[in-house]
């Protein structure tokens, strides 16, 4: 069964923030997602391990430090949503060299923002781990070699940097087609966002009163 | 927005505009999105038919109706069920219907109709897929629907009084589209000229569902009556209109979808300025104006509700369209700005719904003026959602204070402004608001209180120096990531968001749910509480065999006034 991009993000979006991401990182989630489903990518499956993966610590355990050198965070591991979305924030500092990141969960989820850096500076940004490198502008995506480390649930090290040697261009897709167990596991994580019905709550909540029949 | 020469009257301020009282009492314009669609589609010469009528003398079976336009053809999937009265329901916890429909993409092969027809009837519980642009539901007006049977059944035409107290054969609920449900997302149609203007594929949806409503009644009409049934008189049909029962889903909506609101809104008051700029009206304008006058008084005075706060508002609003009378009739309108005048009368003289009904009725002689602004009120801006984080704190600080700045002195700790919450319920998955202090939903809250949040940035933010990036502020402070985005988009579009607080204690869910159906084009508003609200579509509107460049647009005046 295939899903609407709408449904994709929307999805994405409760699912975390039922982990627990404040509510602008939820937005990212869900861009993310969809993004990389619209470039053929697994964005379901990519976020429903990373939310998997995120059991009890909190998000600032896993966020940079500090913008100055390589970004790490006190734990000694970095989430994909606060290092791509501090990325996406942070673009123009690519001019002034690679950004270098350690510890990266589930890195594939940076390429969405290493894209909107990409789109701020206009000009295509490379991003490289274990082997793999990607490279974004604007239009999309493209993988050069070890696409398999896509799916790494950690890179010691993830170096962006702008500038690229290939023109990516995605054949974009309209529809996402997760696997369903991940597709299960966002709708999990979401249903922790929706409060349990209590009768005041269908009787006032939605605002009954007036009958509805003529 | 380029602005034509001439546009010498800025538009108004948003402190004054987006306020809920106001927004609440917005009327339907030449924007309004059904208006723009009857007026395409006569002007484009598109051509209906109906392929498929296959409902037995129960009423149940389906039936397909195809729009078809310069570029491609839309059709309604519609399923006509036998409805056990005790299960009508308009209420989104509703599991069966009347009848449902989808909008298909192009012509559906019987092979669509049989997978529609295993998901459609299922509405929120089926799945539909890219070839299917809205998935909806409606239900019969009991009283009106046995009554109009019954008598053309019997040879006779229906009463007109019975017609007036419902207005409409079926009401719709939710029309879902923009990839809900598995149907195509909107970015699939975004760029075909037709689909362009927000809500195309859903005017005509609902468009679609009127002419269905009227042929199944003269349908079950002819089953039970036989030879001695009538033929249901044109003039009579026109007056039906499609019910909508409207609920909480629409309000958090217009929160978030900051630029689309500010588009709609922006057009609005752009049309509104430009007609004020005009130094001198025509006698031909004036009289057109003058004539709608009439024709919406006639409108005003069959606008029922029971409800006591729009029973107020409707009170004043026909007091206050005797005092517009009278000074239309001392005023030749002709000169020195004539609807700058008329509308500044107003600002001094009436309410928000007083005035706003002017605003929106003195666009109507302007075409040339008004109606290119249809092609801005889409959101086209998907940039728009990334946050620079190399603008300077200080100045956004400065946005907060020019967007938020009447909430920054709000006293958010008292209960009264921070009463409510709003929540999706685990139940239907819908948006409900629920009393903060009194049920157990604040951890569910969802963030549509942009006043109060950009309150608590502007506090966050003051122990910053003025000069930091305001992606240092984020990486400490990642809770503050959404309202930021706002507070920048706010820069970009200053009639995005509501100038008031949508958690107080005071909120009448109803004023969003009003702005958002004007824009539709609805008409005669009746609360059915302070958070549903229902209203009437197509009313007065040509029948697709009928519908021509000479009735395309003011059908929601209803006397037949010669066009201008």
């Amino acid at each position: 069964m295939s899903h609407s991009l709408n449904e994709v993000e929307a999805t994405a979006k409760r699912a975390a923030r039922g982990a627990g991401f404040c509510w602008g990182l939820a937005e990212e989630a869900g861009k993310a997602a969809r993004w990389l489903c619209a470039n053929g990518l697994d964005g379901c499956g990519v976020l429903a391990r990373l939310l998997d993966d995120l059991a009890g610590e909190p998000l600032s355990a896993r966020s940079p430090m500090s913008l100055d050198g390589d970004w790490a965070g006190p734990s000694g591991r970095l989430c994909p949503l606060m290092a791509g979305a501090t990325l996406s924030d942070c673009a123009s500092r690519l001019n002034d060299g690679d950004i270098i990141m350690s510890g990266v969960m589930h890195p594939a989820l940076i390429l969405p923002f290493a894209a909107s850096a990409a789109q701020q500076s206009r000009k295509e940004v490379t991003v490289s781990w274990d082997g793999l490198t990607a490279m974004t502008n604007s239009s999309g995506v493209c993988l050069v070699d070890a696409a398999s480390a896509l799916t790494s649930p950690y890179a010691a090290q993830v170096r962006v940097r702008a500038g690229g040697t290939a023109d990516p261009v995605t054949s974009h897709v309209t529809r996402a087609t997760p696997d369903g167990e991940h597709w299960a596991t966002l709708n999990r994580f979401a249903h922790r966002t929706y409060a349990p019905a209590t009768e005041a709550s269908r009787m006032l909540g939605a605002g009954a009163g007036l009958s509805d029949n003529d | 927005m380029q602005e034509p020469r001439g546009t010498t009257i800025p538009r108004r301020d948003p402190n004054v505009v987006m306020r809920l009282a106001r927004l609440g009492s917005f009327h339907q314009s030449r924007l309004s999105f059904m208006r723009i669609l009857t007026r395409r589609m006569a002007r484009e010469g598109w051509r209906f038919t109906r392929p498929v009528f296959d409902i037995n003398s129960d009423g149940v079976g389906h039936a397909v109706y195809s729009a078809q336009g310069p570029f491609r053809t839309y059709s309604l999937v519609a399923f006509a069920h036998d409805l056990p009265p005790e299960q009508r329901s308009d209420r989104v916890i509703a599991e069966a219907w009347d009848a449902t429909f989808a909008l298909f993409d192009g012509v559906p092969t019987e092979a669509d109709v049989l997978r529609l027809s295993k998901n459609v009837p299922q509405q929120e519980a089926g799945r539909i897929s890219e070839s299917e642009l809205s998935l909806s539901r409606a239900n019969r007006s009991v009283r009106l629907w046995s009554h109009m049977v019954d008598a053309l059944a019997s040879g006779r035409q229906p009463d007109n009084d019975q017609i007036g107290k419902v207005g409409y054969l079926m009401r719709t609920t939710a029309v879902y589209g923009s990839g809900k449900f598995g149907a195509a997302d909107r970015e699939v149609i975004a760029d075909r000229p037709e689909m362009q203007v927000p809500f195309q594929a859903e005017m005509l949806s609902v468009y679609l569902t009127r002419t269905f409503a009227r042929d199944l009644i003269q349908h079950m009409a002819r089953a039970k009556g036989g030879d001695g049934s009538v033929m249901l008189d044109p003039a009579i049909a026109r007056q039906l209109g499609i019910g909508n029962s409207t609920g909480l889903g629409m309000a958090p909506y217009i929160v978030n979808h900051p630029v689309l609101f500010n588009n709609w809104i922006m057009a609005r008051e752009e049309a509104i300025a430009r007609v004020r700029s005009v130094a001198s009206a025509s006698a031909a304008e004036v009289a057109l104006f003058r004539d709608l006058l009439r024709s919406s008084a006639l409108s005003v005075a069959a606008w029922r509700s029971d409800h006591p706060i729009q029973m107020d508002k409707l009170a004043r609003l026909r007091t206050e369209l005797d005092a517009l009378n009278a000074f239309v009739a001392g005023d030749d309108l002709i000169n020195d700005h004539p609807w700058d005048r008329l509308l500044r009368w107003a600002e001094s003289n009436l309410g928000e719904d007083g005035q706003e009904f002017i605003a929106s009725l003195m666009l109507e002689p302007y075409p040339d003026l008004v109606d290119g602004l249809a092609h801005c009120m889409a959101d086209g801006n998907a940039d728009a959602f990334r946050i620079n984080g190399a603008m300077p704190v200080g100045r956004v600080r400065d946005s907060i204070e020019e967007c938020f700045g009447w909430a920054l002195n709000l006293d958010w700790a008292a209960p009264e402004n921070s009463a409510r919450a709003w929540y999706v319920s685990e139940e239907k998955l819908e948006p409900r608001l629920g009393e903060r202090f009194k049920e157990p939903i604040a951890e569910y809250e969802q963030p549509l209180a942009p006043a109060r949040d950009a309150a608590l940035l502007h506090s966050a933010l003051a122990e910053w120096s003025a000069k930091a990036p305001i992606a240092e502020f984020l990486l400490k402070h990642p809770e503050h990531r959404h309202t930021l985005r706002r507070v920048q988009v706010a820069a970009i579009a200053p009639y995005g968001e509501i100038r008031d607080n949508t958690i107080s204690a005071k909120l009448l869910p109803i004023d969003m749910l009003r702005c958002k159906l004007s824009f539709f084009g609805a008409t005669h508003f009746d609360p059915r509480s302070d958070r549903w609200v229902r209203i009437c579509m197509y009313a007065g509107a040509p029948y697709p065999e009928e519908l021509s460049e000479s009735n395309a647009d003011r059908w929601v005046y209803p006397e037949p006034v010669a066009n201008g």
